[in-house]
């Protein structure tokens, strides 16, 4: 019973703050000494203090004293701890710092990686679907030749302001075609015909005839004009040499370029 | 060194005795001297005294055990925070392929 009670106490004592020690032993010290003073002064006087009473305070006096001494020294040990400690918050701090920093600059890396993967992953896509669907670039050129072959994207070179000639099917040429005759069929009476005009009749002037690279040289007057139909696939049947010929001449001029830009 | 330190230690803690005072006081009380009450106002003031150092001594709110627990703990972390930061700044996570 007697040592728990000593461990309780020393537990205790232990828990309390240096600073509470230190005011505990202070106020003890001042009540001892106070009490030691005025049992000395009616020492003097006609009343006498119990026998050893006196002695019993001085001992605690010193005992307290000493208590106290040893507490004063402890707390001064104390305060160069609490330095130290004050050093390394601030270092911790710092490292923090560094630490939060550091993340910082790993994440914005992180960020400018993946982007990076993600266009170099979308770039791979493309790569590989352009793959699959590669078309021979002789056919391209090919394609673009015939295109600009029917001054589509350029005006011939002798061609000059009042020439009838478009890079369209222009009106008399879309009348004298399958289309316009089909208007004329009784039974279709929908695209009419503008009387008296020549063109319903199929026959268009020498003048208006249009003439076309991929038009042979004995074409007569009055014919209609060619089908347009396959003239923009990539192997039209019956397929005319001449229109070769024009498509590689027009291919060799400049100026039949598509990228002219007005 | 420690011969020089020791007697500024002991001095140190003869400066916080009250002691001297008590001793000082009982002496004018036997002499019946004028000055005990001089005596007396000085350990008033000296205890007075010792109550403010206390209270403005920093490091002194817990106990030298819980002080030595908060140190080794914050010791603990600046090595763990360095380590932290030799690993991260020392690491090399690509290898840059050499140019053919």
């Amino acid at each position: 019973m007697r040592r728990s009670l000593r461990e309780l106490n020393m537990a205790t004592a232990a828990e309390k703050s240096t600073k509470q020690r230190l005011l505990s032993v202070l106020d003890d010290l001042e009540v001892l000494s106070r009490e030691l003073i005025e049992m000395l002064a009616l020492s003097r006087g006609q009343k006498l203090p119990t026998p050893g009473e006196d002695t019993q305070v001085l001992e605690l006096l010193v005992q307290r004293d000493k208590e106290f001494q040893e507490l004063m020294g402890v707390a001064r040990q104390q305060g160069k701890v609490h330095h130290e400690m004050q050093l390394l918050e601030k270092e911790v701090e710092k490292r923090d710092s560094d630490i939060q920093q550091l993340q910082k600059q790993l994440k914005e890396a992180e960020h400018i990686l993946a982007t990076a993967v993600y266009q170099a992953k979308e770039k791979l896509k493309s790569i590989d679907k352009a793959r699959k669907g590669s078309i021979s670039s002789e056919e391209i050129i090919k394609y673009a030749h015939r295109i600009s072959a029917s001054n589509a994207v350029c005006a011939p070179l002798n061609w000059v302001p009042g020439d009838p000639r478009r890079p369209y099917p222009t009106d008399l040429e879309m009348r004298s075609g399958m289309l316009g005759h089909m208007a004329n069929l009784p039974t279709n009476g929908v695209n009419g015909h503008l009387p008296g005009d020549a063109l319903a009749a199929g026959r268009l002037p020498d003048i208006l005839t249009p003439h076309y690279p991929w038009q042979s040289s004995d074409v007569s007057v009055g014919m209609l004009p060619p089908h347009h139909g396959n003239d923009f696939g990539l192997e039209p049947p019956g397929h005319n040499k001449e229109n070769e010929d024009d498509v590689e001449a027009m291919s060799t001029d400049s100026s039949s370029s598509s990228s002219d830009s007005d | 060194m420690m011969a020089v330190a020791q007697p500024k230690i002991e001095k140190e803690t003869d400066d916080c005795s009250l002691l001297p005072l008590v001793h000082d006081i009982i002496k004018c009380m036997d002499k019946d001297s004028q000055d005990v009450h001089q005596e007396l106002a000085k350990l008033k003031t000296k205890i007075q005294e010792a109550r403010e150092q206390i209270s403005n001594m920093p490091g002194i709110e817990s106990s030298p055990q819980e002080q030595q627990q908060q140190l080794a703990t914050l010791r603990e972390q600046v090595s763990t925070k360095n380590q932290l930061l030799q690993k991260y700044k020392g690491l090399c996570m690509f290898d840059v392929p050499k140019a053919s």
